[in-house]
């Protein structure tokens, strides 16, 4: 049985935590004064990017490097701590607002000391009212202890650290959309690059950090690196020559909801496997695990197929997944899987910021499909195209041969893969919020056709048994990483 | 200057060039929606998507680029592809063609397809690329958004439905006029452009800013439309003249659109150093006196106290009779900074060499308010030609043109003036108007039936812009073409064509077949005008030194 490994939580429960004194009690700016006293800020750079720090907001992009193309020569430069935490199935960063403010600003110290930034602000979503009012205190208290304003500690830095609290928008998660909300624009994503590393806020190099991630700072700095790499596995970039080692260190704030005994947030380990993590959340509630959404709403779903896959960056980029902002989301039998896809269509069909055409039109397209499937108003007509599989080249292609299908579901996976091809990672849109739309119409589709094609044929929802509902891997693309030979090995 | 492969073509282009313009220059169309070459680019259309190759000749980047806000520069020779290009483009690629053809789709899931009732059609980017670029049919089945039909201001409506979002018009307002009056509201499929409202709907700030009637012509759909044209023509059945603005000293480059019975539409045309893409409403709307019902058609003269229609050939005699038996110094003649060059010209050599007074004066439009906007200014003096006409006049004596109340002092005391208007809507100050009665025997030449016509003895009815050839000067210099587009109404000619005629009947010998013949005088006898032919200045226009 895994045990939790509590590091970000391990002082979350304590009373009164979130007072500066009792957070002070438990090593609380310890990890601040240590590094202002033994270190650099290159050295913190470099810890950073040693230990393999991966951004937890949602892409996996590795904090060191990121820090590593904020140019050094312009002023002011600014951190911006991404709190909107607004990916369906995610709820981790709201524990440590509302209960551990101070070791967020533990980690924004560290962070500004790091880049040399005095200027930080927390973007926190709208919702937390709770969340924005213990980190307001916290702050405040903060300011009376020296720990913030001028001359921090004596080091001759000032940081200052202004909350911001948004107007409940999903796109505001995404960092451009988020810093054009910051900047009191409508919330939409920039065209990148430049990226904000080179040109953020106000046009400033800005580092843009989930709270997770600045969170794991204190506990780089205070315990070591060695100490971090020694959580969660790192893989061999075979792809490489010599292979480089690709890194998915340190603990994971999982937050796992739907049809488990014990929903709620557990730090793990990375890699700990899908099965492995539905045990440690109490158990499966129902029968069968039917599909795991493994990284919030966008992430594309895994089938009881691929349980064993293990939750971590580079596992489930392989699995043709993502780990994202780590919001798990078990379905057991009873579930049907075209309402889900319904359910987060709607969703998405919401939230597009409408800036750039293939989203504006084409998320509400695909929910109005998704709808009419569901409605059991899906076309019974049927069309005949290519049917793609595995060649005789062992890759995926053209086999030769064609299928019927639905014209509703080919249309549906035609519509959405216009937005953002999942096949080849391309989107037309501005930001990633193409693929977030596509990403789960497409895998849906694709490895639960039965109940889709159930729906249209029937005209009314028709939940499946999970054997039944369930593509196997050796026909689906979605599945093709699983079936070509890894390029990533254990290290 | 960077070293590029678009498509199969080796071109060369100007560090900073975006690919959109870079294709262009050599006839390749990129496709393009929200991009304005005016404006800035958000890239949210992603109609120019295209097929870029940094890294290697081999393999495009993995995402396409948007054309738009893709610019080319010189790399340094590591960086070169295949050892001499600085980038590689493809607008023609299967995946390039096809990110076109679902963008179209995706444009065209809400649009109403109104086009044989859209005023847009046949010069609507959406009808030109679909028909280039898209799908012939449409797999879109859903019940399609249907937002409000809305005024927006005095002379623009905006019909939602079949906007596209491309936000040009919100920029324009951002950073053109620099009034912000345009926004979105909602979000996502249900964006609208629209101004500020109250809750309950009512307008806080209309969309009525002097360059407002831009957002129309930037408009790449039939969304905003103007008023003042709507319903009025189709627009392949107008014809197109390139001219020059006469509604201020700024001299805006402009298309005339006009069909037989008169102008129909102007629209701004691209001049770098002058107005750019724009023009401002006063000029954009100010035509209608062109077409109004009461122009001059024919020669009045006063008979018993009123002013009666009459034959040319009884006026100009009229008009001889009364010149005869005075003298030179008692005849003041006044030309018009509505006038062109041209006309200005002829009119100070029949001063000069035919009526040998000395006594020239200027008449214009009185000065109306400077409008200033971040990036467009509307100058105060409402003339187009009042450079060119005070050059031209005062060219052949050396003298001072008379201005103001100067000017006004010197007609209180002749005994014959000839004035020449053109002027639409002038009101007449009292000095002016007293002045002018004290005259003995005014000849007026006008359009309309104005305030001055009123107090001539003859009146000779002259023509506007749109219905002569010549040259105007703009405040800072340029010398501009404006070219006929229709014929004068009635028996009106172009005011030197009066002249030449008055001058003859007094044994002048001014002799000129069209205006460009008086253009190559005013180049060899007005000091600063030697570039200033017809042929030179063509549609770009000419600097004056």
């Amino acid at each position: 049985m895994v045990q939790e490994r509590r590091i970000l939580y391990e002082h979350l429960d304590v009373p009164n935590i979130n007072t500066f004194d009792v957070f002070r009690q438990h090593e609380g700016y310890t990890r601040f004064e240590k590094t202002i006293a033994e270190y650099q800020p290159e050295d913190i750079a470099k810890m950073v990017m040693d230990s393999g720090l991966k951004g937890r907001g949602g892409a996996g992009f590795s904090t060191g490097l990121k820090w590593s193309f904020v140019p050094r020569d312009i002023e002011p430069r600014y951190l911006c701590c991404n709190a909107d935490e607004s990916e369906p199935g995610t709820f981790s960063n709201r524990y440590v607002l509302e209960k551990n403010p101070h070791l967020l600003i533990e980690g924004i110290l560290i962070c500004c000391y790091a880049m040399g930034i005095e200027t930080t602000y927390v973007y926190i979503r709208g919702e937390f009212t709770l969340g924005k009012k213990m980190l307001d205190a916290a702050i405040k208290e903060a300011y009376e202890q020296g720990y913030l304003g001028e001359n921090v500690r004596d080091t001759g830095l000032n940081i200052n650290i202004y909350t911001h609290p948004g107007a409940g928008a999903y796109i505001c998660g995404e960092e451009t959309g988020l810093i054009e909300s910051l900047e009191g624009k409508r919330g939409q994503p920039r065209n990148k690059p430049p990226f904000p590393a080179v040109e953020g806020v106000f046009m400033k190099p800005t580092v843009v950090q989930n709270v997770e991630t600045l969170c794991n700072l204190p506990f780089i700095v205070g315990n070591g690196v060695d100490w971090y790499t020694k959580m969660g596995p790192t893989y061999a970039d075979m792809r490489n020559d010599p292979p480089t080692p690709d890194p998915n260190t340190g603990t994971k704030l999982y937050c796992i909801s739907g049809d488990v005994n014990e929903p709620g947030v557990y730090e793990l380990d990375l890699g700990l496997t899908c099965s492995e993590l539905i045990e440690v959340a109490g158990g499966l509630r129902g029968e069968e695990v039917k599909a795991v959404i493994p990284g919030g709403s966008s992430a594309p779903i895994l089938t009881h197929y691929e349980l064993d896959t293990r939750l971590d960056f580079t596992s489930l980029t392989l699995a043709k997944s993502m780990l994202g902002s780590g919001g798990i989301i078990v379905m057991n039998e009873t579930r049907n899987i075209v309402d889900c896809l319904l359910n987060i269509m709607k969703f998405y069909a919401h939230e597009s910021c409408g800036q750039c055409t293939p989203c504006r039109w084409g998320t509400p397209w695909v929910r109005d499909i998704v709808q009419r499937i569901a409605d059991g108003e899906g076309r019974q007509t049927t069309i005949t195209r290519p049917k793609f599989g595995i060649t005789e080249s062992g890759r995926w292609g053209d086999t030769g041969e064609t299928e019927e299908v639905y014209e509703d579901l080919d249309l549906l996976e035609n519509v959405a893969n216009n937005i953002a091809n999942v096949d080849t990672m391309t989107w037309n849109t501005i930001c990633v919020f193409g693929i977030a739309v596509s990403w789960p119409a497409v895998s849906y589709l694709r490895k639960f056709r039965p109940e889709f094609e159930a729906a249209i044929r029937e005209g009314k929802l028709v939940t499946l048994p999970v054997a039944e509902a369930t593509v196997p891997p050796e026909e689906n693309y979605a599945y093709q990483q699983r079936i070509i030979p890894k390029e990533f090995a254990d290290l | 200057m960077a070293f590029i492969k678009l498509n199969d073509l080796e071109i060369e282009v100007e560090d900073g060039t975006n690919i959109v313009e870079a294709a262009r220059q050599h006839g390749i169309e990129v496709p393009h929606y929200c991009y304005h070459p005016g404006l800035s680019r958000p890239a949210n259309c992603r109609m120019c998507l295209i097929d870029l190759y940094l890294r290697s000749s081999e393999m495009p980047e993995r995402q396409l680029a948007t054309g738009c806000t893709t610019t080319v520069r010189s790399a340094p020779p590591e960086r070169k592809l295949d050892g001499k290009y600085d980038v590689i483009v493809r607008t023609d690629s299967p995946r390039v063609i096809k990110a076109r053809e679902d963008i179209l789709e995706f444009l065209l899931v809400h649009h109403p397809l109104d086009c044989a009732v859209c005023d847009q059609a046949g010069e609507c980017d959406l009808q030109d690329f679909s028909y280039r670029h898209g799908h012939d049919k449409s797999r879109y089945l859903e019940v399609k958004n249907v937002p409000p039909k809305k005024d927006l201001g005095p002379d623009i409506l905006l019909y939602s439905t079949r906007c596209i979002v491309c936000t040009r018009c919100i920029r324009f307002c951002d950073e053109v006029s620099g009034s912000g009056e345009l926004g979105l509201i909602n979000r996502g499929s249900h964006d609208e452009i629209d101004i500020p409202r109250s809750h309950e709907g009512v307008p806080i700030q209309l969309l009525d800013n002097k360059l407002a009637g831009n957002v129309v012509d930037i408009c790449p759909v039939g969304a905003l439309i103007s008023k003042d044209f709507l319903f009025k023509s189709r627009p392949w059945f107008m014809k197109k003249q390139n001219s020059i603005c006469s509604g201020c000293s700024v001299g805006c480059n402009i298309t005339v659109e006009y069909k037989e019975d008169g102008l129909y539409r102007i629209k701004p045309r691209f001049h770098e150093d002058i107005n750019q893409h724009w023009m401002c409403d006063d000029g954009r709307l100010g035509y209608h006196y062109v077409n109004s019902d009461d122009r001059l058609q024919l020669p009045l003269k006063r008979v018993d106290g009123e002013l009666a229609t009459t034959q040319w050939s009884d006026a100009l005699s009229l008009i001889t009779e009364r010149i005869s038996e005075v003298e030179a110094e008692e005849i003041v003649v006044i030309g018009s900074a509505q006038g062109t060059n041209e006309d200005n010209y002829v009119l100070q050599q029949f001063a000069h060499d035919v009526l040998k007074t000395t006594q020239l004066g200027l008449f214009g439009q009185q000065p109306g308010e400077e409008h200033k906007f971040p990036q467009f200014t509307i100058e105060a003096d409402k003339n187009p030609n009042t450079a060119g006409a005070r050059t031209v006049l005062g060219s052949a004596n050396g003298n001072t043109v008379l201005e103001g109340d100067a000017l006004w002092e010197k007609v209180a005391d002749a005994k014959v003036v000839y004035l020449i208007s053109g002027v639409p809507e002038r009101s007449l100050e009292s000095t002016e108007k007293e002045a002018l009665e004290k005259v003995n025997f005014l000849i007026v030449q006008d359009i309309l039936h104005s305030e001055v016509a009123e107090l001539a003895d003859v009146v000779l009815p002259g023509t506007t812009f749109a219905e002569k050839d010549g040259t105007f000067t703009n405040s800072t210099g340029w010398v501009q073409r404006i070219r006929k587009t229709i014929d004068p109404p009635g028996e009106a000619q172009a005011d030197w064509e009066i002249t030449q005629q008055l001058a003859k009947q007094l044994g002048g010998e001014i002799d000129y077949h069209f205006a460009g013949e008086i253009a190559i005088a005013i180049s060899e006898n007005v000091q600063g005008y030697d570039d200033a032919t017809h042929q030179n200045i063509g549609d770009a226009g000419v600097k004056l030194d």
